[in-house]
């Protein structure tokens, strides 16, 4: 009897640590951000790449980089141009748990938060101003400013294995800028990663990527016979 | 993966249908100085004075806008008020490209003032659709005493919040 229950615990223990620290690392492209540069006819584009490594099969450390831009016309020809690299950096919340006694399965329910950040240069060209009642007329161009923005995302997300190590994923995000424009100050109309700068920003991302089969060894747990017996005895008497 | 295809093809018609058209500008452009009438009583037993909002019966305003070749103030062809009935404030457009405008103001179309108003200008970025607008700062604000008594600055800061600016008093 005293056999069996220590057989039981040494099992439970392997099945946790069976789980290496780094599990895989993915290489993934996003497909939605440019197949959406081509249905807004080059006002916005971008297009994104990253790698994340699975943690135990239940933290997923990523980092994204990518490369935007924008050519805007208003109504009023107002030009806005820009163009710049983003990168993000967070961590996905696996969440879906495998059940009792089952391999953890390769599809996976994500949940994470980012923190991005975007260093570029705008120009906001072509603001005319007129004087309806006094006369005369003046243009402003403000060329070159540079900016720095900084947000931070909620992302919810699902990833399928397709092929044996091909996996695709769609995510949806919305985005909050942590350092706010001043009102009444030239801003910019778009941040590359963020999005049109107009409140809070949503983001979809649909992404291909490759599972890299690259793991930590697994440790190897030294259990001597009858310490879990011990330890959960010694608990009780406590 | 029959279904992660739909998923695709819905995906696909969100990101196109998230494409909006480009929106007008809905936000309030115009920015003019408010200038306020009032009227002072002084009551002689007790020395104390109050103000009450005061209604000119007919008044015409326009600009005074100076000329380079003639180095004198000249009137505006276009009238900001001709005639107009029953004000007790009035909206004066300063000029954009100057720090001072000059107004004449006529009362009850017999005494005539002249106001002058003194500010600094600063451009205000509003958005990519209403593009950028003059505000300005009032310094200093100056009269004829035909008809006002006195005038007084009660907000420097001239936007679009429509707040009166200055009082006139008779």
């Amino acid at each position: 009897m005293v056999f069996s229950v220590q057989a039981q615990k040494t099992n439970k223990v392997q099945k946790i640590d069976s789980i290496p620290l780094i599990n895989g690392v993915t290489v993934q492209a996003d497909v939605a951000s440019i197949i959406s540069s081509a249905f807004t006819s080059k006002e916005t584009y971008s297009s994104e790449v990253a790698v994340q490594v699975d943690l135990k099969h239940k933290y997923f450390p990523i980092l994204e980089v990518g490369y935007a831009g924008a050519n805007k016309i208003s109504n009023e020809n107002i030009t806005f141009q820009t163009n710049g690299m983003f990168s993000r950096l967070g961590v996905d919340l696996n969440l879906l748990t495998p059940k009792k006694d089952q391999k953890p399965t390769t599809n996976l329910f994500l949940a994470g938060l980012r923190l991005g950040m975007s260093s570029f240069k705008y120009n906001f060209n072509n603001f005319i101003i007129t004087d309806t009642y006094w006369g005369g007329s003046e243009t402003l161009n403000y060329t070159n400013i540079s900016n720095t923005k900084i947000w931070y995302e909620i992302v919810l997300g699902i990833r399928v294995e397709v092929v044996k190590n091909i996996f695709m994923g769609w995510s949806v995000r919305t985005k909050n800028l942590l350092n706010q424009d001043v009102t009444g100050q030239i801003s910019p109309w778009y941040i590359p990663g963020y999005g049109i700068n107009n409140g809070s920003s949503w983001g979809l991302n649909y992404t291909i990527g490759y599972k890299l089969n690259i793991h930590s060894k697994i440790p190897i747990v030294k259990i001597k016979p009858g310490s879990e017996v011990k330890k959960k005895s010694s608990k009780i008497t406590k | 993966m029959k279904n992660y295809i739909l998923g695709f093809l819905i995906l696909c018609l969100i990101i196109i249908s998230s494409c909006t058209a480009d929106q007008q500008c809905r936000e309030n452009k115009t920015v003019n100085s408010k200038i306020g009438f009032y009227h002072v009583d002084k009551k002689s037993t007790d020395n104390t004075i109050t103000t009450s909002p005061l209604t000119i019966d007919s008044i015409s305003i326009r600009g005074l806008i100076y000329n380079n070749t003639t180095k004198i103030y000249v009137l505006m062809d276009s009238l900001l008020y001709k005639s107009a009935l029953t004000k007790s404030n009035v909206l004066l457009p300063l000029n954009k490209f100057s720090s001072i405008s000059k107004f004449e103001i006529a009362f009850n179309n017999k005494i005539k003032d002249t106001i002058s108003v003194l500010y600094e200008k600063s451009d205000q970025y509003l958005s990519l659709d209403c593009g950028c607008i003059k505000v300005f700062e009032i310094d200093t604000v100056l009269t004829t005493n035909h008809f006002i008594d006195s005038i007084r600055i009660t907000n420097h800061t001239v936007n679009t919040t429509n707040a009166e600016n200055i009082h006139l008093y008779k």
